[in-house]
């Protein structure tokens, strides 16, 4: 067998554009996907009906579809429903971004709910009102408790933006096996994708460790 | 004189379980009413129902002579007026104690930072703590975080206060600086009413002690030497004389 190690450097434009696109794309989605899964927590825990439900409904659907059904779905199913003719990364962030915000909302969720009730209840005696005590006494203790947790869903995130490669987004993984296609070099360009994913992810993950120390256990 | 607040054959219910049962008495100005009870006899339930935190099944709370609104914005003008201290004392754990103090007055009173700011430190040094503004409430002993809590609530200069066991979660060599606190508060002419086990404090520091029963029911009410010395009720003299361990 002969290798042909060189093809990763005669690539590298191709590969450093799929992993800036693969960063954007992460860095894009969780942006939405902290604004929308705030959202859709505080829409469940309201008190009219019609919110909480909504809200329900979207967070159980998004979270037990598989993400690459999604996907799919984005590609083929949402123009057809909305008449948008999206490019494939908008596609892909709109994917995932449904995805993700479904879980964040769980997250954000779990953390509201973990808030004693007298911290709610000593701010509505100051004579605040609801959305007062949300905003300055449970929402600030709230997100401080789930950051571990969101920093998890964040590397989560991050490899599996490879999934939208199945409907072209120029990620690095679509970036890559496409070279591979192309020249026929599976083990090099595989060795390849799997060093910068490693390389990007391994710094998070260890990010996340020292995060988790920071913020896992505090009252 | 006119009482400040007035509690008119008040039941409250969960479900089947009765927590209060046409309970009546009122609360002048100036008065300092500690109520006393075993446990579950309602004592707190009466407290939260004051200020709205759980509502009513039956009968009126008056303030000032008005019923308690039924609005959430007038419930909120009428939590303003009075303020509230926590067995756990529920500081805001994301704040420093300053930030604590201050946090009504800036929300609610939208009052500027600089004068809510010179409420706080006259509030902090009030109740002993002006050096530990810049803390985080929990690098404080339990009698400090109590002590805060007191001056966050008195930072909405509230026309009544309610204590809800102020001192049951303290460790005993810190409840003397929270109860000295109340009592200057007392002696200041603060109205106040007061869930408590402590019954040195009721003999010392009320004007009227009104007994609990299980089952929410108003066993007895009258000045302190009275329920202490010369109960009416059988059922007093029980309650008190079990306090005492006897061996």
């Amino acid at each position: 067998m002969n290798f042909e190690w060189s093809i990763i450097w005669r690539s590298r434009e191709a590969l450093l554009e799929g992993t800036l696109t693969t960063v954007l794309l992460s860095v894009v989605t969780m942006t939405i996907a902290i604004a929308g899964g705030m959202l859709l927590a505080l829409m469940r825990l309201s008190r009219w009906r019609a919110l909480s439900a909504s809200s329900a409904a979207f967070v159980e659907f998004f979270r037990n579809l598989p993400l690459i059904l999604v996907v799919y779905w984005a590609f083929y199913v949402l123009p057809e429903l909305t008449g948008w003719q999206l490019d494939a990364f908008s596609t892909g962030l709109v994917a995932l971004s449904l995805n993700v915000s479904a879980y964040n909302a769980e997250t954000f969720r779990a953390g509201i709910m973990s808030i004693r009730k007298g911290q709610g209840e000593a701010a509505l005696t100051l004579g605040m009102s609801e959305v007062q005590a949300m905003w300055h006494v449970v929402l600030p203790q709230a997100v401080r408790r789930v950051v571990p947790v969101l920093a998890s869903t964040w590397i989560s995130l991050f490899k599996d933006t490879s999934l939208v490669s199945v409907i072209g987004v120029s990620e690095l993984a679509h970036v890559s096996l496409e070279i591979r296609a192309q020249s026929f070099r599976v083990l090099e360009m595989l060795t390849a994708m799997a060093a910068i994913y490693w390389a990007l992810g391994y710094p998070q993950a260890k990010l996340v460790d020292w995060i988790n120390r920071r913020y896992g256990h505090t009252e | 004189m006119n009482p400040v607040i007035e509690y008119r054959a008040v039941c409250k219910n969960y479900g089947s379980f009765v927590a209060l049962r046409d309970v009546s008495f009122s609360v002048s100005k100036g008065e300092v009413v500690c109520l006393i009870g075993p446990s579950g006899s309602g004592k707190s339930t009466l407290l939260r129902c004051t200020n709205g935190l759980e509502q009513i099944s039956g009968g009126a709370i008056l303030l000032d002579g008005a019923p308690l609104p039924q609005t959430r914005a007038g419930m909120r003008a009428v939590r303003q007026r009075m303020g509230m201290v926590f067995q756990n004392f529920e500081l805001f754990p994301h704040r420093s104690v300053f930030a604590n103090v201050m946090m009504g007055p800036l929300t609610v009173l939208r009052m500027d930072h600089a004068a809510a700011r010179a409420r706080a430190e006259a509030l902090l040094d009030k109740v002993g703590l002006a050096d530990k503004a810049a803390s985080m409430p929990a690098a404080l002993s339990g009698g400090q975080q109590q002590r805060v809590a007191i001056a966050r609530a008195l930072a909405m200069e509230p026309a009544v206060m309610l204590f809800d066991e102020p001192t049951s979660a303290l460790d005993p060599e810190t409840i003397g600086e929270v109860l000295s606190v109340m009592k200057r508060l007392a002696d200041e002419g603060m109205t106040m009413i007061v869930v408590t086990h402590e019954m040195t404090f009721a003999r010392r520091v009320a004007d009227r002690v009104v007994v609990f029963e299980r089952g929410g029911v108003l066993l007895e009410q009258g000045p302190p030497r009275q329920i202490f010395d010369a109960p009416l009720m059988e059922r007093t003299r029980d309650f008190l004389s079990h306090l005492d361990w006897s061996g």
